[in-house]
């Protein structure tokens, strides 16, 4: 608990203290996919169901707002929350389809929606500007639109998006929800014989995730001024996503953005070493510590936090839980 | 009308014979070892690459290329399977999907960084030749990677019939406890098994480099396919996966030339999606009888 105050803490006081938009610019893309990891964590990390199609979630919030804001006005603020909606059902057919199939069929056929979709917004362009894509116009410094100068009120609503994300999936793994979940990622035919109705929780978990992920597609292209389908439904958005929670911990709670963390500042820090240039070194390195992680360390690098947390701060009473590894 | 019909499915059913060859290597392995290997097209790739540089630096023909990237290939399938994909086998969805879905990531990546992404084609003296057939035209280079395919599957479907070891895999595949009681080792069927999936994978990159180009994303090219083909062809079944594969290469070319040059992926992902919602186990029985 006084790790999450001092964490919050800093996290509110850090665009106060730097100055550097490059080091703030690093900070809001920390908090943007460490949000994204918590969303893609409730369904892959709780219920191990491993979609690599979040950024049809992604691109549908993005291009929903985007549409809402050039073609009839409407506040960023409110498309945010009709893009997350629009995701939301979207989810439900398409969990429909994939989760007729368990395990690596389910992850591939959650990729061929994601890419169906790029497809559809390529196809498509009296609806919504084909390949080409479309500039986000700028307002100026208009906080009612989602607008504003310099990067401090960026970051405030990454971090803002982020808490909500956590308080979400705190909030259900201390549910009936988050018991069930769990059951069904544990062993699906197993929980389904306790009781468990495994498709209706997977299809709200879904729906909650999709709800999540949309957001934060509406903040990205706001961020960046701009949307094509190549970017909004990116499927590096749906690997990392996957990436960090499965490096920081998946089905944990602080998992994913540790798993942010060490990943986006890797990657800042070598491009800032070997220049932009040199395409193929940050996933090169992704694809390395994926790989350790996995053969040596599966549950993820949060074990190592917990473990000197509780070195640090020894529980007096509580016996000592025994880890794995 | 008729004409353009039956080209469109003549260039989809040569084209579908490499897809068949990338499929039957994930179903194989799926059906043996009950991975999905997400790596399946960085291997075309890699096969791509040997045979780019054996044709290049030593001179040597894509297609008599193959008589060593299917070897190559092989080995490193045993590697791969040996170094890592053993090492997953009793753990749970997660690191058994990323295992191979980062090695896809890295071998991607390696071969960006170290030959860039720049297409690379070998021009040999039938790139360009084709046949006549009336008003049909059929690609030299293409009939010949078609005709390889079929008889390598030819091959495979004889192998998994006549021999111990392909008696053995597809005991391995039915029930692998039961194999194992009947004394087959697991270990060594496996490491064959992924062996010889990643030597059809090396032979289908052999196979299209006369007339399509290497480049490090090749590979998700044939992956994609290759995912739908084994779904749609049954999970595990060689045969299946090989009818399905000819019969997307046919899709394919008909959206492209019915609906559009960007659309062929569009029909295929349709023909995905609509599996799923009425035949979710595919259109063909359990593993090849």
């Amino acid at each position: 608990m006084i790790a999450v105050a001092v964490l919050a803490a800093a996290a509110i006081a850090l665009p106060l203290v730097v100055a550097n938009r490059f080091a703030i610019d690093i900070a809001i893309r920390v908090l943007l996919f460490a949000f994204i990891g918590v969303a893609w964590n409730l369904m892959g990390g709780y219920a191990k169901q491993l979609s690599l199609g979040h950024a049809a979630y992604f691109g549908l919030g993005a291009y929903t707002s985007t549409i809402l804001l050039i073609r009839f006005d409407v506040s960023p603020w409110l498309g945010m929350l009709a893009g997350g909606v629009v995701a939301m059902l979207a989810s439900l057919p398409i969990g429909a389809l994939c989760f007729r199939l368990r395990g690596p069929y389910f992850a591939i056929a959650t990729i061929a929606t994601a890419q169906v979709m790029m497809l559809l917004f390529l196809k498509f362009r009296d609806f919504a500007w084909g390949a080409e894509g479309t500039t986000i116009p700028n307002l100026g410094d208009d906080p009612l639109m989602m607008q504003f100068d310099g990067k401090a009120a960026y970051y405030y609503i990454a971090l803002a998006l982020l808490a909500v994300g956590l308080f979400i999936t705190h909030r259900i793994e201390r549910s009936w929800m988050g018991y069930y979940l769990v059951a069904v990622g544990e062993d699906e035919d197993a929980a389904e014989a306790i009781g468990v109705n495994a498709l209706r929780i997977k299809r709200q978990i879904y729906m909650i995730s999709a709800f999540l992920t949309a957001l934060a597609g509406t903040f990205y292209v706001q961020y960046i001024y701009f949307i094509d389908p190549n970017t909004a439904f990116s499927f590096n958005i749906s690997v990392e996503a996957a990436l960090v929670s499965i490096v920081g911990g998946i089905g944990t709670l602080w998992g994913p953005v540790l798993g942010t963390v060490l990943l986006e500042t890797l990657s800042a820090f070598l491009q800032s070493w070997l220049g932009s240039g040199l395409g193929g070194v940050q996933l090169t390195v992704y694809s390395l510590i994926l790989m350790a992680v996995i053969l040596w360390r599966p549950a993820g690098l949060i074990g190592f936090v917990s473990d000197a947390w509780k070195r640090l701060a020894p529980a007096p009473a509580a016996p000592v839980e025994a880890r794995d590894g | 009308m008729l004409v353009t019909l039956a080209q469109a499915v003549i260039n989809g059913l040569l084209i579908g014979g490499i897809y068949a060859l990338v499929s039957i290597g994930v179903t194989l392995i799926f059906g043996v070892v009950k991975i999905v290997n997400f790596a399946q097209g960085e291997f075309v790739m890699i096969g791509m690459y040997l045979s780019f540089f054996l044709a290049t630096r030593l001179g040597v023909d894509p297609l008599a290329s193959l008589l060593l990237t299917m070897p190559a290939l092989f080995v490193i399938g045993m590697l791969v399977q040996h170094f890592l994909i053993r090492r997953v086998l009793a753990l749970g969805d997660m690191p058994q999907i990323f295992l191979t879905f980062a090695l896809s990531l890295l071998l991607m990546n390696v071969v960006l960084l170290l030959f860039s992404a720049n297409y690379r084609t070998v021009q040999t003296h039938y790139t360009e030749a084709a046949l006549h057939l009336g008003s049909l035209y059929v690609s030299v280079a293409k009939l010949i990677a078609f005709a390889v395919a079929m008889a390598l599957s030819a091959v495979l479907w004889v192998f998994l019939r006549a021999t111990d070891l392909g008696k053995a895999m597809r005991a391995a595949a039915q029930n692998r406890d039961v194999a194992m009681l009947m004394g087959i080792n697991p270990d060594r069927v496996f490491a064959v098994a992924v062996g010889v999936a990643l030597a059809l994978a090396g032979a289908a990159g052999s196979l299209l480099m006369p007339f399509y180009p290497a480049y490090p994303l090749v590979g998700q090219v044939f992956v994609l396919m290759a995912f739908v083909a084994v779904v749609l062809g049954t999970l595990g079944n060689v045969t299946g996966a090989l009818i399905a594969s000819l019969m997307m290469g046919v899709a394919e070319s008909l959206g492209i030339q019915f609906v559009g040059a960007d659309s062929g992926l569009i029909v295929v992902f349709l023909m995905l999606l609509a599996t799923l919602a009425f035949r979710p186990n595919g259109l063909f029985g359990g593993w090849t009888r």
